[in-house]
C-alpha cells in the first residue's frame, strides 16, 4: 500500500514536470511581441535565481552552516561559460548560434561552468568547513569578494572577452549571449536546466546522504558519533551546491549579453547577489527546496513588476514613493514573514502536488498543532 | 504574542513610510520640473498624447551611481521641456510634442536589459541611456537585434559603437581622451613624458594604450611607465619616485577622481615631482575629495581632458543651455546634464531630417556622417560608428596664497590637429 502510494506521487510528479517542460517548448515555439520581451528573459532570471536559492538552500538548510559568497561560484561559472564558448566560436567551432554545434557548444558551456564551480567549491570548501558559525560566513563573504577582485585583474576576463582589460567593466560580444530571439529559441534549455537540477538535488536530500548532512545539522556531536564523516559530508555538500551554482552562472551568461563582476557582488543593487540569495532561501523555509523555488519567483517578481509592472501607478501617490526604492518594499516582506512565519513561507515542508487536495486539511491541522507538524520534516511529503 | 507582532509590523511600515517621506522631498524638484511619463505628455501643447513621439530613457536613478542617472535625467527633461515650449519636433505630419518615459536600471546590467524590454514592449523606439559602459554592453545587443534606436550620453568604452548599427552616444570614446592629451603635451612643448596606470582596468588601460601610441606618433618620448594594482590604490610614491629619477616634465595618469584628490597628487608632490599630472574625464570632481588640512599649493600643474566646460560656453546653444538649466534646477550643469541634452536635440534634428519619428528612419539619418549638429560641446558629426568627431577641453585646478580653496579652471579647447 505504502509502496504504492509513493509510486503514484512519483508519476504524478513526473507528469507535472513533462508538462512543464512541454510548455518551456510551446511557448517558444509560438512566439509573439510579449512573450520575446517579458515573458521569456522573466522565465531566464526565473530559472537562474531558482537554482541559485535552492543549491543555497543545500548548505543553508540542509546542512546547516551560513555561506555568504555563493555568487562567487556563480561568477566563476560565468565567466567559465562565456570564455569557454567564446573561445570556440574564435576557433570556428561554430559561427550562429544555432544548430547542432553550437547546441554541442551551449551543453559543454553549461557543464564545465558546474566543475570550474565545483572544484573551486572543493578547494574553498577543505579548509573553510573546519570552521563554524561565524568564522565560515566570514570566510565565505572574504571568499565572494577576493573571487570578485581576481576575475578583475584577469587580462583575459577583459572587455572583449580573451583580451586585455578589466572584467569590472565588462565581457561583451561573448559566443553565450543570446539575443531575445535566441533567448526565445533556447527557452526549453533553461527550463530543462532547472527541472534536471532540482530533480538531482530532491534526489540528493531524499539519500542516505540528505538524511547524514541533516543529521549534522542536527546535533554534529551525535552525528559524528553515529560514525557519520562529518567534514567528508561537509565538503561534499559543498562542492555539489557549488556545482549547481556555477551552472546558473553559465545561464546567465546565456541571458545577459554583457557580464560585470559587480552583478556577484555581496550587495548591489539588483536582487542578484550573495545577500539577496541567502534572504530567498530563509523567505521559502531554510530546508524547503520547493520554498526556495516559490521564494526566488516571488522575490523576481516583485521587484519585477514593481519595475516593470502598471500596479505601481495604480497606487496612491504616497505608497508610490515606497516603491522608488526597491529595497524598503524588499525589507518590509521579510518583516512580514519573519514575524508571521519565522520558518519561511514553507518551513521545512516540501510542497507537493499529491496534497493539493488535502490542503484545507493540511491547514487545519497545521494551525491546531503547529509544533506537531512542524517537526515532522521534509520526508514524510513526497 | 499576536498583539506584538502585529505593534512591530506597524512600527517597521511607519519607519518605511516616513523614508519614503523623505525620499520624496528631496526628490521633489526634479519630480514636479520635468515630471514622470504621464504628466509630460500632458503638459505637451498638443494636449493630445497620440501625437507625443515618447523617448525612452534608461539610467540609474538609485543605487550608487544615482548621481549619473539624475543629472541625465535632468538634462533629458529640460531639452523635452524647450523643445515642446518651441512647438515640438516638426515631422512630415505636422509638429508633434516629445514625451519621455523613464526607466530605473539601478547601474545593473540585467535590470538594464529588463528596462529596454519594457520600452521596446510599450512600442518606443528611440532610446537614451545607459550611463555607465557597463550597462549599455548590455542592451546594445537588445538595440540591434530589436531595431531600437539608442544614443548613450555617457558609455565611453571604445567598443560600445560598431559601424552600421543602432548604437550612437554623444560622448567621445576613451582612446580619444587619450590622443587629445598626448596633442595637449605635444602643443605644449613637452618632450619627456611619464605614465602611471592601473593595468587592470578598462578605463586606465585603455587611455594608456591611446596615449602610448599617440606619443608614438607625435614624437614624445615616453621615459617611464609604472603601473598600479588597482583603481583604488593608496600609495602611489615608488612609482613617481621613478618618474622623478626619469626625468619626466609630465606626467599621464588616467585615474578616478576619488584617489586623484587625497593620495595621488599630494603624494607626486611629496617625493619631488613638479611637472604637469594631467588626466582625463575621471579626474573631474577632484576637488570634492581634497582632505581637509591638506596643502592646497599641491594641486596647482594638475590638468585633466574633459567632454564639457561652462566657462567655454561659447556658441549660442551652449550659452543657453547654461541659461536655462540655471533658471530651472538653480545649480551649474556637469557633464551628464550636458551630454543627455545633447542627446534628446539630436534626436530631433535626425527625425526632422528625415520627418519621421520610427526606429529605421531615425537610424539612417543619424548613421549619414555628413549632418552636423549644433550641441552644447560644439558642433560635430558622427563618425561611420555612430560616435561624435568633436573636441575636448582640457580643465585644470589653480591654488593661489589666501585662496579659500582650489578652484577648478577651464584652460582651453583641445583639438586633434
Amino acid at each position: 500500500m505504502k509502496q504504492n502510494t509513493y509510486r503514484r506521487r512519483y508519476l504524478i510528479n513526473f507528469a507535472a514536470l513533462l508538462a512543464l517542460f512541454a510548455a518551456a517548448v510551446v511557448i517558444g515555439m509560438i512566439g509573439g511581441s510579449t512573450v520575446k520581451l517579458k515573458l521569456t528573459p522573466s522565465i531566464w532570471q526565473c530559472s537562474y535565481l531558482i537554482i541559485m536559492a535552492a543549491s543555497l538552500n543545500l548548505v543553508l538548510g540542509f546542512l546547516g552552516q551560513l555561506s555568504l559568497g555563493h555568487c562567487g561560484f556563480m561568477a566563476v561559472g560565468a565567466y567559465a561559460a562565456a570564455l569557454f564558448s567564446l573561445a570556440l566560436q574564435r576557433a570556428g567551432f561554430y559561427t550562429e548560434k544555432a544548430g547542432p554545434a553550437f547546441f554541442l557548444v551551449l551543453v559543454g558551456s553549461i557543464l564545465i561552468a558546474g566543475l570550474a564551480a565545483a572544484l573551486l567549491g572543493l578547494l574553498v570548501g577543505i579548509p573553510a568547513l573546519r570552521l563554524k558559525g561565524d568564522y565560515l560566513a566570514i570566510i565565505t563573504l572574504g571568499f565572494g569578494m577576493i573571487i570578485v577582485n581576481i576575475i578583475n585583474n584577469l587580462p583575459f576576463c577583459g572587455q572583449q572577452g580573451l583580451g586585455q582589460g578589466s572584467a569590472s567593466s565588462a565581457l561583451y560580444a561573448t559566443g553565450l549571449g543570446f539575443s531575445n530571439d535566441e533567448k526565445m529559441r533556447y527557452l526549453w534549455v533553461s527550463v530543462l536546466a532547472v527541472i534536471l537540477c532540482m530533480t538531482v538535488m530532491f534526489l540528493f536530500v531524499r539519500s542516505k546522504y540528505g538524511r547524514c548532512i541533516r543529521a549534522i545539522r542536527d546535533n554534529e556531536i551525535a552525528a559524528s558519533a553515529s560514525g557519520i564523516h562529518v567534514s567528508y559530508y561537509k565538503v561534499l555538500t559543498f562542492t555539489l551546491s557549488a556545482f549547481f551554482a556555477g551552472i546558473t552562472g553559465a545561464l546567465y551568461a546565456c541571458c545577459n549579453g554583457a557580464l560585470s563582476t559587480s552583478s556577484f557582488a555581496f550587495t548591489n543593487g539588483s536582487i542578484l547577489n550573495s545577500v539577496f540569495i541567502v534572504v530567498m532561501v530563509v523567505v521559502g523555509g531554510m530546508g524547503s527546496l520547493t520554498g526556495s523555488v516559490i521564494a526566488a519567483v516571488v522575490l523576481f517578481l516583485l521587484n519585477y513588476t514593481i519595475k516593470n509592472g502598471g500596479w505601481v501607478a495604480a497606487l496612491p501617490a504616497f505608497l508610490q514613493n515606497i516603491f522608488t526604492y526597491p529595497m524598503l518594499v524588499y525589507s518590509i516582506a521579510l518583516i512580514i514573514v519573519i514575524l508571521f512565519r519565522p520558518r519561511g513561507i514553507m518551513g521545512s515542508r516540501e510542497f507537493a502536488l499529491c496534497d493539493v487536495p488535502k490542503w484545507p486539511g493540511w491547514i487545519r491541522t497545521h494551525f491546531t498543532s503547529r509544533a506537531d507538524s512542524a517537526g515532522k520534516g521534509a520526508d514524510t511529503h513526497a | 504574542m499576536k498583539l506584538k507582532n502585529l505593534l512591530t509590523l506597524f512600527l517597521a511600515v511607519c519607519l518605511t513610510l516616513s523614508l519614503a517621506a523623505c525620499g520624496a522631498k528631496t526628490d521633489a524638484p526634479a519630480d514636479t520640473s520635468g515630471g514622470s511619463a504621464p504628466s509630460g505628455s500632458g503638459d505637451a501643447p498638443s494636449g493630445n498624447e497620440g501625437d507625443a513621439v515618447t523617448l525612452g530613457m534608461i539610467g540609474p536613478l538609485t543605487g550608487s551611481l544615482a548621481v549619473y542617472g539624475t543629472h541625465i535625467e535632468k538634462g533629458v527633461q529640460l531639452a523635452i521641456k524647450e523643445i515642446n515650449a518651441t512647438g515640438g519636433v516638426s515631422l512630415s505630419d505636422g509638429a508633434h510634442p516629445l514625451a519621455v518615459e523613464t526607466k530605473d536600471d539601478q547601474g545593473d546590467s540585467t535590470e538594464c536589459v529588463n528596462a529596454m524590454n519594457a520600452l521596446i514592449s510599450d512600442g518606443i523606439q528611440l532610446v537614451v541611456g545607459s550611463a555607465t559602459s557597463g550597462c549599455t554592453s548590455a542592451i546594445t545587443s537588445v538595440a540591434n537585434s530589436e531595431g531600437t534606436v539608442m544614443i548613450t550620453p555617457s558609455g565611453t568604452a571604445d567598443s560600445l559603437t560598431t559601424a552600421m548599427d543602432y548604437v550612437f552616444r554623444t560622448c567621445f570614446r576613451d582612446s580619444f581622451q587619450g590622443e587629445l592629451a598626448a596633442q595637449y603635451a605635444k602643443d605644449e612643448g613637452y618632450t619627456k613624458v611619464g605614465i602611471v596606470y592601473c593595468s587592470a582596468d578598462t578605463y586606465s588601460a585603455g587611455l594608456r594604450d591611446a596615449f602610448t601610441a599617440a606619443c608614438g606618433d607625435k614624437g614624445l618620448e615616453i621615459v617611464a611607465e609604472e603601473s598600479v594594482a588597482s583603481m583604488t590604490e593608496v600609495d602611489y610614491t615608488n612609482q613617481f619616485n621613478k618618474m622623478v629619477s626619469a626625468g619626466a616634465e609630465l606626467v599621464f595618469t588616467p585615474f578616478y577622481y576619488d584617489v586623484m584628490g587625497p593620495y595621488l597628487v599630494p603624494q607626486a608632490r611629496s617625493v619631488g615631482f613638479t611637472g604637469v599630472l594631467l588626466g582625463a574625464d575621471g579626474v573631474d570632481n577632484t576637488e570634492t575629495t581634497i582632505p581637509d588640512g591638506a596643502d592646497l599649493s599641491v594641486y596647482n600643474n594638475v590638468y585633466f581632458v574633459n567632454h564639457y566646460s561652462t566657462e567655454l560656453a561659447s556658441s549660442g546653444v551652449s550659452a543657453d543651455f547654461v541659461a536655462s538649466y540655471e533658471a530651472e534646477y538653480g545649480e551649474t550643469p556637469n557633464n551628464f546634464d550636458a551630454l543627455a541634452y545633447d542627446a534628446v536635440y539630436v534626436y530631433k534634428a535626425a527625425m526632422e531630417a528625415c520627418g519621421a519619428s520610427d526606429a529605421t528612419s531615425v537610424q539612417a539619418a543619424l548613421a549619414d556622417t555628413s549632418a552636423v549638429y549644433d550641441t552644447t560641446c560644439g558642433t560635430f558629426s558622427f563618425d561611420e560608428t555612430g560616435t561624435p568627431i568633436k573636441d575636448g577641453v582640457l580643465m585644470g585646478y589653480a591654488y593661489h596664497d589666501g585662496d579659500a580653496g582650489v578652484t577648478k579652471i577651464t584652460v582651453k579647447a583641445v583639438s586633434l590637429s
